[in-house]
């Protein structure tokens, strides 16, 4: 309990405490549960709440490595056994976990029945664990098929097999699952006691019940912004600015001509890689070097400008080079490097601060669909850190070059990145933690 | 700067719109337009937030529902956070186009309406609405919450395309109740002090309340409108159900936000921690109490423990359980452990502990007008959000202190703060809707705790006096960053409304104008004050609103 508490004091605005939660997933398989499961766990982490998941069929996969649909009938008392096994492991696990530290825990599994989610509240219930059931609810074929697709294509379950048969084999597991599915709550049964959310139809609707604490409202604002539709995000730094030949931080210059050049070729990168014409969602921040770098993308992509995508806020360091503050704050130099998620500009922000500011953002983001987000190097490894689980002591010293686009696709068991180079020159923005004061060429673990 | 002077030209200026005394409740105020809100994170040039474009909120539901409540916590949190919101109610039209002492016919709700009494409603809706419009379009507002009973669905469906057709966004919140026991709670709170009810027994006085609501709003229909944006609050938040057409980041934010309110009656109370065995400058070192600070803790304890008895008594209740909060350094902590020993719970949150006063501990103000000249300027222009070398500002205690506030709004229990002034500035400033200018100066002297009583339309404010103190630990938190601000604000010994003691009290900032009559004021000498002051009387401000229909 220590532990964790000390691993979150200060700055970070969120509230833990004492509380320990088991967010209990319920649902039919291909309702998104994992996805939900993994974008929970990404998002405590991202704020520094040590949250883990455990997905109760990586558990059962020990046992029964790649099943067939037969083994999730009810009337197979050997597969019924077995599953029973690594629900109980997982969650046995997830409570050791709890007790070690541990603020936040998953359990990733279909838990359908009235009668197991009785047995998995009672566990909890006697360690001190809070509960919050989160079910996502979906009757929207398309929606399912969609997620079938996506699951037989990388779900470990169908690794190597025809993929047709693989789909078939999975739509007969759900109607497995079917059979003995019942929703949470309604009716005055016991379970209108429960604490639960539950998502209907991508959350067109939902509902929430008796919501305990501040961390599970917390939890559950974050859950109501997510959707799983299919979607990519776009990041891309500003084209080279006249700060950045002159290796200076911070500023709000304009492009320099090889920035301008990429400015001029963002449309064309874009189209590529989007693959046809539908219209992006624009996002700058309001300094003038991420305005003039989408000026030229076409006219039926709505842009916005956010506050909130400025650069990281050097403070009394703003517009001075590595050198120069080696030179003038050579303990502030030092400092950063020690921790530099942590430091905070005299004046200006550290990467923690950034981070808080960008959690409207990140709500934002989450609910939107395909977006093009325009902004700077600090900012932009908060983002991708979010995206792809980066964990503090790395994000801030990641390299993410000039004039390149970035494409995150997100699916349930995590997000593909794909990058586009424009193939123009541009000076190196990046230096090594404990390095010279300069700005340098990246190593190739730098990312 | 003469602050006196400044204060005279700022009250008596045309647009001088804020009440005379940060001891009220401003969140009815018209805030001043070039200030940003307390935990606004940026502006943008039309002054609207998340990309959210303009948005009404409307309100469904029968009377005793804890309509007005909801709109004025949201309102006080979206101003908060630095959205534009105004709350419209339509009750205020009604009463102001009937007049005074004057009524609505007697179908003035009923579905078959008499067309004059139609036309009446059409005529107080229609100047409503203006009203409504006029403040998006004109004055940069973002969120207009209209609180009216709205109990038809057909009439919610056209409210929702009108504004569509004024590019205005619709999200209705109902409040739904089953629940007995809270719909006499609501009335007995709030709707039973019009004198049709005098000398009546409460409870009967409640039943008779919500029969007679039955009656003269005979048909009700519970939100079921698929294709409309609504959140229905069922038995005071114990469940939300929420339809979600068309809905960005400020609608969930709002559903985050009232699945942490609630309409239970309770208190909260601030107070200081004791004074500690280090000099009061000291940050980094969390020294302990001295004997004079552990001497402090009892005379509160006592004091607080004493006060909430003679209110329970006073009021015929039972005494509700005190949670007990305090930061995680050190003085704080101690100054609780009274309240611990008498077996109430306490929780430490690192959030609350007190500003950073970052390169400027220990430094006297001579020191750091001398060492950073250019902050002490910076600072003058604008000390809630600038920021000495390594120190926190105003701001980031505003934002850091932002789960607090939620919790805050969740705590169900009567609650008792212990924390350093600074952070009491921030929560006392959400609370009493505080502007952002006011708040580095805002005071809480040693021997007063601050009671903060909730009510449904603004909350109300008192002073416990905490006698027998020595005068030496009274002023405010000399361990502050002690700079300009107060060189600022200070006012001239004598001038802040005779300080007979010599002792600054009151929390007034200096900058506003005296407090207003009979309000109290922080005059008498210590010795002969009585032990208790109410600042202000939220039920007297609001008497021609309690008997409201909607």
């Amino acid at each position: 309990m220590i532990m964790a508490s000390k691993a979150i004091t200060n700055g970070i605005g969120v509230q833990v405490e004492d509380t320990k939660i088991c967010v209990v997933m319920v649902g039919l398989p291909a309702r998104g549960k994992s996805f939900i499961a993994q974008k929970a766990q990404r998002y405590l982490q991202w704020l520094s709440i040590p949250a883990q998941v455990f997905n109760v069929g990586n558990y059962r996969r020990n046992d029964a490595p790649q099943p067939t649909a037969d083994f999730f009938d009810m009337n197979n008392t050997e597969g019924e056994r077995k599953r029973r096994a690594a629900a109980e492991a997982a969650v046995a696990d997830m409570l050791a976990w709890l007790r070690s530290g541990g603020v936040v825990g998953i359990l990733d599994a279909t838990n359908s029945t009235k009668e197991r989610r009785k047995w998995v509240l009672d566990t909890c219930n006697a360690h001190g664990v809070e509960v919050l059931f989160v079910e996502s609810k979906c009757d929207d074929e398309d929606l399912i098929m969609a997620n079938v697709r996506d699951v037989k294509t990388t779900s470990p379950d169908y690794k190597g097999q025809d993929p047709e048969k693989a789909a078939q084999d999975f739509r007969n597991r759900i109607k497995m699952y079917e059979k003995i599915y019942e929703t949470i709550g309604g009716d005055d049964s016991e379970e209108d006691q429960y604490t639960y959310l539950k998502l209907m139809d991508v959350s067109k609707q939902v509902i929430i019940n008796r919501i305990q604490d501040y961390l599970q409202s917390r939890v559950v604002y974050y859950l109501m912004n997510l959707h799983i539709r299919p979607r990519s995000i776009w990041l891309s730094r500003h084209g080279e600015s006249m700060y950045n030949l002159d290796g200076r931080i911070g500023g709000d210059t304009l492009l320099s001509p090889r920035g301008e050049a990429y400015a001029r070729k963002l449309p064309e990168l874009v189209r590529q890689s989007v693959g046809d014409d539908r219209p992006l969602t624009v996002w700058t921040s309001t300094l003038k070097r991420t305005i003039a770098t989408s000026r030229f993308l076409p006219s039926h992509y709505n842009q916005l400008q956010w506050k909130a995508l400025d650069e990281l806020d050097s403070g009394v360091c703003d517009g001075l080079t590595y050198q120069e503050i080696k030179d003038r704050y050579p303990d502030d130099f030092a400092a950063r490097d020690e921790d530099k998620y942590n430091y905070r500009y005299r004046g200006g922000e550290s990467y923690r601060d950034v981070v808080i500011r960008l959690e409207p953002i990140i709500m934002e983001v989450e609910r939107s669909e395909d977006i093009l987000i325009v902004t700077h190097q600090a900012v932009l490894r908060c983002i991708y850190a979010y995206f792809m689980k980066k964990d503090h002591t790395r994000s801030p010293w990641m390299n993410v070059p000039l004039h390149t686009l970035i494409k995150l696709t997100p699916k349930a068991y995590g997000t593909v990145e794909e990058r586009w180079e424009a193939n123009i020159p541009a000076v190196s923005t990046w230096r090594a933690k404990g390095s010279t004061a300069k700005h340098e060429n990246p190593t190739p673990d730098s990312l | 700067m003469d602050t006196l002077l400044t204060a005279e030209i700022a009250a008596n200026a045309p647009r001088y719109r804020r009440k005379s005394s940060t001891f009220i409740d401003a969140i009815h105020d018209v805030p001043e337009d070039q200030d940003m809100a307390p935990a606004q994170l940026y502006s943008t040039m039309s002054g609207r937030l998340f990309h959210s474009g303009r948005i009404a909120i409307v309100m469904v539901g029968l009377p005793a529902r804890g309509k007005t409540h909801i709109c004025v916590s949201m309102a006080r949190y979206l101003q908060w956070l630095g959205v534009k919101t105004r709350i419209f109610h339509l009750g205020d039209y009604r009463r102001a186009t009937v007049g005074p002492g004057g009524t609505v016919p007697e179908d003035y709700f009923f579905p078959n309406a008499s067309p004059q009494s139609i036309i009446l409603r059409q005529k107080i809706l229609k100047k409503c609405r203006e009203d409504i419009y006029a403040w998006l379009n004109h004055e940069n507002g973002q969120v207009a919450i209209y609180d009216a009973v709205n109990p038809i669905a057909s009439g919610r469906r056209s409210l929702a395309k009108e504004f569509a057709k004024h590019d205005v966004q619709t999200l209705f919140i109902e409040s739904f109740v089953d629940d007995e026991r809270i719909l006499l709670e609501n009335a007995r709170n709030v709707k039973i002090s019009s004198p049709d009810f005098a000398g009546m027994d409460p409870d009967r006085a409640a039943e008779l309340y919500l029969k007679r609501i039955t009656m003269k709003i005979p048909m009700f229909e519970t939100m079921d409108e698929k294709e409309l944006n609504f959140i229905k609050m069922i038995n005071a938040g114990s469940k939300f159900f929420y339809n979600n057409v068309s809905f960005n980041y400020l609608s969930h934010r709002i559903v985050f936000y009232l699945t942490n309110l609630h309409i239970k009656a309770r208190t909260t109370f601030f107070a200081r921690a004791g004074t500690t065995t280090e000099d009061e400058e000291s940050y980094k070192s969390d020294a302990p109490l001295s004997e004079q600070g552990k001497a402090y803790a009892r005379k509160m304890a006592e004091t607080l423990t004493k006060h909430r008895e003679q209110e329970a008594a006073e009021q015929g209740k039972p005494l509700r359980p005190l949670s007990v909060w305090t930061s995680t350094r050190r003085k704080t902590v101690q100054t609780a452990e009274v309240f611990g020993e008498k077996g109430y719970k306490i929780r430490q949150r690192s959030q609350m502990s007190q500003i950073n006063p970052g390169a400027c501990e220990r430094l006297s103000e001579r020191m750091i007008r001398q060492i950073y000249a250019e902050e002490v300027e910076k600072h003058d222009l604008d000390p809630y959000h600038h920021r000495y070398p390594r120190a926190e500002s105003y701001h980031d205690l505003a934002v850091r202190l932002e789960p607090i506030i939620l919790e805050l709004e969740r705590e169900q229990n009567d609650l008792l703060i212990i924390a350093h002034e600074s952070v009491l500035r921030v929560l006392y400033a959400y609370l009493m809707h505080c502007s952002t200018m006011d708040i580095p100066t805002l005071k809480f002297p040693r021997d007063e705790i601050i009671e903060i009583i909730p009510a449904a339309y603004q909350n109300e404010a008192k002073r416990i006096h905490i006698p027998g103190l020595e005068s030496s630990i009274v002023p405010g938190s000399p361990d502050d960053i002690k700079i300009p601000v107060t060189v600022q604000s200070i006012p001239p010994s004598g001038q802040a409304s005779g300080e007979a003691s010599g002792v600054t009290s009151g929390i007034t900032s200096g900058q506003l104008s005296p407090i207003a009559g009979g309000l109290g004021s922080p005059a008498e000498p210590a010795t002969e004050r009585p032990p208790e002051k109410v600042i202000n009387k939220a039920k007297d401000m609001v008497a021609d609103k309690v008997d409201d229909e909607d």
